[in-house]
């Protein structure tokens, strides 16, 4: 090869590459049902069976490896339910449909161009695209997620001590979760308006026990300009003020539990933020359930609409008792691209149908050690409470978050509820942490 | 006594338009979103805490027992009830009651300066009316006239019992003015119990449970509040009731969050703000605007403080907490006026000597104690606008007029001429004082934004004031108005700190605080300088260094802070051991160290003659004429200059806190 053509291949590769990309409706179809041509299936794995510590090597290869090794550890036994269908709702499909192709990545990670609405880049990853992990980031960041807006009324944290089973310290939260932009299904559509700053999405917490957190609010601020820092600001009820958050404290550990602000709904920061590889494409067991079908648990506040939370057993109770299923997935790695992260690495097993981070996840210490492993359940949103019949998204259910390193979990119960009315923009402005008690 | 250093601390912090958009616009609210205030039972949480702490020379200091039950209630209607009552018992004063309850104080020594040195000089047995007499006669005054004289020969009414000198809990005399302090509490001992503005007057069960009383502070707070959504998509805040309003970006010491008034005498300046606030009745307004096509997001807040004046509570005299030692020198002064009393050091008869001098009531002192009554003119009122520009800056501007929250002395009073019996309606530069709480406006502004590039977030706040009062010894009246200016800048910065955690940040959290007193007078007199005690500038600086252990369940932290005027510093480590949710131990120490004691010197005005020609300095050259020449003491004006870290310098104490919600 003469050195002209020699130069010539990062153009001959790139226009290979964007002829891959170019994606079709099939490719649309195949993104939001990719079991349209049938169910996964395993040598061994039947619904109703479980995976133990005694038969965890034979399903290795559909295990993330820290699920793997909590099994393997005898932590907790993984039980196995069937595959089923997590439908997207038509209103982000048919966005995703109008808007085919539209997008394209900027030159440099955290641009990105021509987004309207819906999944960005539908079509299936290819391991040969050396962006197509930041793709896969864009469809996460862009995901139908929560959808349009929904929020946690009550969301039970508890603090456990995994070698005792003590339960140290238990949190009452309301979480709210707004889109700004790129609306598909909840007026208005496509954005509310107006909005200066370009806020994408907005989080809202409030814990209301126990006393010493009482009043404890924390509003997170994603920007459409993925280079723009998110703003962060904790209203601390003991000190009855507001505090700008800094940067580094969304990777600090948030109130003294397992998670730290980055870890929220999988991952919580921006696509700038880390250097995104997609490592393969491959069926992994997934927490996801029909909350209906579970046995829930007994020994949680009563809900006045009859509502019941999801069990906790294993080791500890640090692990959520509903079943697994076995799910395509795209095998994503992020590395924090600031040396002083806390965090070397994280492994997501993304789904490939709800287009969400926080199955399995690996988190990596500095050392490159596994350090703690976040599995958050999801069930399908017309089997759970009434309020979600239709919503078209998974239903964050339960989540597990345990601290291998310090024998230490997390755990999270859900009363997830997709209701506009209860999220009006004002509750996400910085005023409103103010106005309280 | 004057703003200044008091205002840097704790611990260690149009309506008509408003209403007629509310009004005009709230047909359509009912079609708008809640903001999720489904109705809900009565939420009530009950705590009880135990405050136990030892103070290095004095035993225990604080064996406080609190019970405290936060309720919450929310009607279907959007209104919400908030209210918190709190109740306490501190047992210090029956188990150490010989230094704070019916058993302190005691019979006690002042002063005199000869050239052979410092003498002891029982209370009492200082120069009286004899000696005075006899001395005037010696001079040429004829005996009838020199009987006039109104010094004493003893305190029959007033004996040498149940006192302290003024100041001895962190300084001696030293050659200059002192004087005795009845420190036990008001029901066992009345001399100079005064209301300073809710303390200098209680008895010991007020001491002891102090929300017990006439302001009913065992409510601690009870307010409604309701969000009102306007068609126009804005909502109106209303929050009416007992309650804090904060302002500003401060931890530790105040700049702009000067609507409450702050209990001092709770912890000193060692409390969480929030639990040392005095709730007031307050009324506020809120009009959320939400963003703009410029803005993020845009707040206009009306805050109508209706409740009648309160003052700081700095501690009265005889309890462990008196910020300042301002309580001891409020009733010393006070009882000088009603009882008189002996005054280290002060008669300069001779080159090198300064004689004990035993004065009569009416004559120098504290008088009068003119707290605001309530009235609509009294009432305090402050507005706020602040929002979120496009960039993200976070800021505010403020406003707000209000009674100041710390006493001023007007010097020159009226009194009785000590030496001719002669009264007068003012007498200038007599230390003979009254009591004012002078109306003060202030405006100011905060803001906050990231530094991307080092990780943290910075907090700036500013504050100018008009009409604060500091003491001025240049001034007839002892006093002056000094317009301020007042800022911080503070840096958060969590930290990973391997040796303290490897998996949770260390928070690093500095702040400096600048004061600048404009027209600052100062000048040097014919004995040492004159004129405010106040630095013209002054500067203190704080760190917060906090861990978090075993999921924030054991915290463990350091703060210091450092007057570098007063170059006194005060280092608070503490340990927080949450033991499951409703149980929390916190132990931990306050040390303070000082090495600048002799800069807090300063003119005390015992060579301000206002009694001339009597009261004239040895040798003066201008014996007739009533001024200051700037002989300095510890007492009285030392204390603005050592500021609350330096006149506690020997109140080192170590605690245990242990809080259980039932």
């Amino acid at each position: 090869m003469n050195k002209s053509a020699i130069y010539l291949l990062p153009f001959l590769a790139a226009g290979f590459v964007g002829a891959a990309q170019a994606a079709t409706e099939a490719d649309v179809e195949n993104s939001f049902n990719p079991y349209k041509a049938g169910m996964p299936g395993f040598a061994g794995l039947t619904a109703g069976s479980v995976i133990n510590k005694g038969n965890v090597e034979q399903f290795k290869e559909v295990l993330g490896a820290g699920v793997y090794r909590l099994i393997k550890d005898g932590l907790f036994e993984m039980k196995v339910g069937a595959t089923t269908q997590f439908a997207i709702n038509k209103a982000y499909v048919d966005a995703t449909k109008a808007n085919l192709n539209k997008t394209k990545l900027g030159d440099k990670p955290g641009e990105l161009n021509g987004y309207v609405a819906g999944r960005p880049f539908p079509e299936e990853p290819d391991v040969k695209d050396p962006r197509a992990g930041e793709k896969l980031a864009w469809n996460y960041k862009y995901g139908v997620n929560w959808g349009d807006g929904a929020i946690i009324s009550p969301f039970y944290w508890k603090y456990r001590n995994m070698q005792s089973g003590q339960v140290e310290k238990t949190i009452k939260y309301d979480f709210h979760f707004l889109n700004f932009m790129h609306r598909t299904k909840d007026a208005p559509i496509p954005e509310i308006k107006p909005n200066p700053s370009g806020i994408f999405r907005a989080i809202y917490v409030k814990a209301h026990e126990p006393q010493d957190l009482k009043n404890t609010q924390l509003l997170i601020q994603r920007f459409e300009d993925d280079n723009k820092l998110d703003d962060a600001y904790l209203y601390l009820g003991f000190q009855r003020r507001v505090r700008r958050l800094a940067q580094g404290q969304v990777t600090d550990s948030f109130l003294g539990s397992d998670l730290m602000i980055e870890d929220f709904e999988g991952y919580n920061g921006r696509v700038s933020d880390m250097k995104w590889t997609f490592k393969g494409t491959r069926n992994v067991m997934l927490p996801l359930w029909n909350h209906n079908e579970l046995k829930l648990a007994s020994d949680m506040p009563a809900e006045a609409d009859g509502f019941k939370y999801v069990d906790f057993g294993g080791q500890g109770k640090c692990f959520h008792e509903g079943t697994w299923q076995l799910r395509k997935v795209y095998v994503l790695e992020a590395a924090p691209v600031n040396p002083n992260h806390p965090v070397s690495k994280r492994v997501f097993y993304m789904d490939a149908q709800l287009g969400n981070l926080n199955g399995a996840n690996e988190i990596y210490d500095r050392k490159g050690e596994l350090w703690k492993v976040f599995m958050v359940g999801k069930s399908q949103a017309d089997n759970h409470l009434p309020v979600n019949k239709g919503a078209g998204i998974g239903i964050d259910d339960a989540f597990s978050m345990v601290d291998l390193q310090s024998k230490h979990c997390t755990t999270g119960q859900f009363k997830g509820q997709v209701d506009p009315k209860r999220n009006p923009p004002a509750l996400f402005q910085v005023q409103n942490l103010r106005g309280g008690d | 006594m004057r703003e200044t250093k008091m205002h840097f601390m704790p611990t260690l912090k149009t309506i008509t338009f408003a209403v007629g958009m509310a009004v005009g616009s709230m047909a359509g609210a009912s079609e708008l979103p809640a903001m999720g205030e489904d109705a809900s039972p009565w939420n009530v949480d009950v705590t009880y805490e135990n405050h136990t702490a030892r103070r290095e020379s004095a035993g225990l200091a604080k064996f406080r027992n609190t019970l405290q039950a936060e309720f919450d209630k929310k009607g279907g209607d959007g209104w919400g009830v908030h209210g918190i009552l709190r109740g306490s018992w501190d047992g210090v004063y029956r188990m150490n009651s010989s230094e704070y309850g019916k058993k302190a104080g005691g019979a006690i020594d002042l002063q005199s300066t000869t050239p052979a040195g410092l003498m002891a000089v029982p209370y009492g047995s200082g120069l009286g009316h004899t000696a005075i007499s006899g001395a005037l006669q010696a001079k040429g005054m004829p005996a009838a006239v020199a009987a006039n004289n109104t010094f004493v020969d003893a305190y029959p009414n007033s004996p040498n019992s149940g006192m302290r000198v003024l100041g001895d809990r962190w300084h001696k005399i030293d050659g200059g003015v002192g004087f005795g302090v009845p420190v036990r509490p008001c029901d066992v001992d009345r001399r100079g119990c005064r209301d300073f503005g809710g303390y200098g007057d209680q008895r010991l069960s007020e001491l002891e449970s102090p929300e017990f009383n006439d302001r009913l502070d065992f409510i601690r707070e009870l307010y409604a509040k309701k969000t009102f959504n306007l068609a126009s998509g804005k909502d109106l805040f209303i929050k009416v009731g007992k309650q804090q309003v904060v302002w500003g970006r401060t931890d530790l010491f105040r700049v702009l969050d000067v609507i409450n008034p702050v209990d001092y005498s709770r912890n000193n300046i060692y409390d969480e703000l929030s639990d040392i606030r005095i709730p007031m009745w307050i009324a506020q307004a809120e009009y959320r605007m939400g963003a703009s096509e410029t803005m993020q997001d845009r707040n206009f807040q009306i805050v109508w403080n209706f409740d009648k004046f309160r003052a700081n509570n700095l501690g009265q005299c005889g309890s462990p907490n008196s910020i300042l030692d301002a309580g001891c020198f409020f009733r010393g002064m006070a009882n000088l006026w009603d009882n008189g009393g002996t005054v280290a050091n002060f008669a300069n008869v001779a080159p090198g000597t300064l004689l004990a001098t035993n004065f009569g009531p009416g004559q120098i002192g504290l008088n009068k104690v003119h707290l605001p009554e309530w009235s609509f003119a009294n009432t305090q009122l402050g507005m706020k606008y602040e929002g979120v520009t496009q960039d993200g800056l976070s800021f505010s501007l403020n406003a707000l007029t209000y009674r100041s929250q710390l006493p001023s002395l007007h010097g020159g009073q009226r009194a009785t001429n000590s030496f001719t019996g002669e009264s007068r309606g003012a007498w200038p530069y007599l230390i003979s004082f009254d009591m004012h709480f002078p109306r003060v406006n202030l405006i100011g502004g905060s803001m906050d934004f990231q530094l991307p590039g080092v990780g943290a977030a910075v907090r700036l706040e500013g504050a100018f004031t008009d009409g604060e009062e500091f003491a001025n010894t240049a001034k007839p009246e002892l006093y002056s108005k000094n317009r301020v200016f007042r800022s911080v800048i503070g840096v958060d910065r969590p930290t990973f700190i391997p040796f303290i955690s490897e998996t949770s940040a260390t928070l690093i959290s500095g702040q400096l605080f600048y004061q600048h007193i404009f027209d600052h007078e100062w000048e040097r007199g014919a004995l040492g300088p004159v004129g405010m005690p106040d630095w013209k500038d002054s500067y203190i600086g704080t760190l917060l260094i906090k861990g978090f252990l075993k999921n924030g369940q054991v915290s463990p932290q350091v703060i210091f802070a450092h007057d570098f005027k007063a170059r006194a510093t005060t280092v608070a480590p503490q340990v927080e051991w949450n033991i499951g949710n409703d149980l929390k131990l916190t132990f931990g120490a306050n040390y303070k160290l000082a090495n600048g004691r002799d800069r807090w010197n300063f003119d005390d005005c015992r060579a301000c003659n206002p009694f001339a020609p009597f009261t004239a300095p040895d040798g003066d050259a201008d014996p007739l004429s009533s001024y200051s020449r700037g002989l300095a003491g510890m007492e009285p004006l030392g204390r603005f200059r050592a500021g609350p870290i330096g006149a506690a310098f020997k109140e080192n104490d170590v605690f245990i806190k242990l809080n259980y919600k039932f």
